[in-house]
């Protein structure tokens, strides 16, 4: 689903934020994503919703070379990829309802069916019943939960979270991180960045390790090496 | 994907946008409705200068002096061919030339007891039909007649009527300069302030490409937007217009009155013109609005 190749960013004047960077992540699994500050998760992710594009390398996203991509296709690719960010990103003036709609307001999507799909998918991250709030007067946590629900109200392929637990207290932390677990046993690849270990521990998923931009260390590969060595 | 689906959203989102920030629209609309205002202002001095100079130009009488040798049936050949074409034609034998001096000399007239003969040629008085009062006409008009065998002389005030076409043409240049410099100052404020707007709502412009809107999808509710300002800046300027024209409207009658503007001052304000500056007003704020978000989404 997701494939780096040899992935070089820099920018101008500063050492680079990803050096060589080699990593595959197959169609509906669950990846972490983690490393220190600085490490170069949140340009990794960056690269592949075509925030950025790199320095050097080739990066496939469902096949698609994106790393060639010309900017009038960038907002077709991201209609497949739902972004989740630690700053929640949510329109305060707009209720939840709204800022899930979001979404669907893009693709063209009459009101009515576009109503239907936002309260299932709030049922679904439990907040059917705040759909007419506006978003300041939720918790942190729910906050996070609209903004999952705003990822995926369109069905994407691939969920992509920058630090979604950042801002959260432990509770709230495992509930959403739950929650993302939900999703892709639903068929969705999930790829979270985080720098928190309990979580690592705790959801024994596979683990992208990234330090100074380079990785250095993939659960994937290990399993690999001791099924073969 | 519906069409109608869309057009619904861009509505919505660009209301929500002048409910959201209505400081930055109204000085939008106020800054279009002052320079709509400005340019219907002259539109219609301009409207007035031209019938202004096309009455002068109805004063102006030709004289197209004859040669003495002309025969009758060629003199009246031409005339009978000037008023074929809409012209008032008089024709001045030279007895009549003589005492029409006379009369108009006076007591000077003395002068004249000696002159044995008919010292002054036959002359054509002319009065242009109202299609043929232009300055150019009149000029067209002297140029073919200076060139027939029968003709010695075209007079029609040359100086006059050529001061006439040069202020006709300065105060068009002029009219065009100020036009374009209204134009481009109204693009650049209206620009600058849309750009306020959408600076306001950099977030909600963010999200919207981050969930796969294109540039189009960004732009069209902005476009509204500046639709919206430029036609309410066009309704304002005209409301304007109407009530001075009412203050207005008398004193021209009154100060030109004696050039008899066809269908008096209201003549030069009508449903083309209103049409003219609402179409102005919605052009001009879709260009400012379309260079505003442009520049948004280049940034």
């Amino acid at each position: 689903m997701i494939q780096m190749f040899h992935v070089t960013k820099a920018y101008p004047g500063d050492p680079p934020v990803l050096t060589d960077v080699n990593i595959t992540v197959d169609k509906g699994e669950f990846v972490f994503l983690t490393g220190p500050s600085g490490a170069g998760k949140t340009t990794l992710l960056k690269l592949v919703f075509c925030a950025e594009q790199p320095t050097r390398g080739q990066i496939l996203v469902g096949g698609r070379n994106v790393a060639r991509i010309r900017d009038a296709s960038i907002p077709y690719l991201r209609r497949n990829i739902g972004v989740v960010f630690q700053d929640f990103k949510l329109l305060p003036h707009r209720t939840v309802l709204d800022n899930v709609a979001f979404t669907l307001d893009v693709l063209g999507t009459p009101r009515s069916e576009s109503r239907e799909r936002v309260l299932r998918m709030l049922k679904l991250v439990g907040l059917q019943h705040k759909a007419e709030s506006l978003p300041l007067k939720l918790s942190g946590g729910e906050q996070q939960r609209v903004v999952i629900a705003r990822a995926l109200v369109n069905d994407p392929t691939i969920l992509l979270a920058d630090e979604p637990t950042g801002n959260l207290d432990p509770a709230l932390t495992v509930e959403i991180l739950d929650l993302l677990c939900e999703v892709n046993v639903r068929g969705t690849t999930v790829v979270v960045a985080t720098h928190d270990a309990s979580l690592l521990e705790r959801y024994q998923k596979r683990v992208i390790r990234l330090e100074r931009g380079r990785v250095v260390g993939d659960t994937a590969l290990l399993k690999t090496a001791r099924r073969t060595g | 994907m519906g069409a109608a689906a869309k057009a619904e959203v861009f509505w919505r989102s660009a209301l929500q946008g002048v409910r959201h920030q209505p400081f930055p629209h109204a000085v939008a609309v106020l800054t279009l409705a002052i320079s709509l205002f400005a340019l219907g202002l002259g539109r219609a001095a301009s409207g007035l200068v031209d019938h202004l100079l096309s009455s002068l130009g109805n004063e102006v009488q030709l004289t197209v002096w004859l040669r003495p040798e002309a025969p009758p049936a060629v003199v009246d050949a031409l005339t009978a061919s000037l008023r074929s074409r809409g012209f008032a034609v008089g024709l001045v034998t030279p007895r009549a030339a003589l005492e029409r001096l006379v009369r108009e000399l006076g007591p000077s007239a003395e002068a004249l007891r000696g002159v044995a003969g008919e010292p002054l040629p036959p002359s054509l008085e002319l009065k242009a039909p109202p299609a043929l009062r232009s300055v150019e006409s009149l000029r067209r008009l002297a140029t073919e007649l200076g060139g027939r065998p029968e003709v010695s002389a075209v007079d029609y005030g040359e100086e006059a009527v050529e001061r006439l076409s040069a202020l006709s043409r300065g105060l068009r240049w002029g009219g065009l300069f100020i036009f374009a410099v209204l134009l481009g100052a109204t693009v650049a404020v209206v620009s600058a302030t849309l750009q306020l707007a959408i600076y306001a709502r950099r977030e909600e412009v963010e999200i919207q490409k981050l969930v796969g809107a294109t540039d189009r999808f960004v732009r069209a509710p902005f476009l509204i937007e500046g639709l919206l300002q430029g036609v309410s800046g066009a309704v304002l300027a005209l409301a304007a217009l109407a009530v001075l024209r009412r203050w207005i409207d008398p004193q021209v009658e009154s100060l030109f009155g004696f050039l008899q503007v066809p269908g008096g001052a209201a003549a030069l304000w009508g449903g083309a013109q209103t049409l003219e500056l609402l179409g102005m007003g919605a052009v001009l704020g879709l260009v400012g609005s379309f260079l505003a978000v442009s520049r948004a989404l280049r940034a």
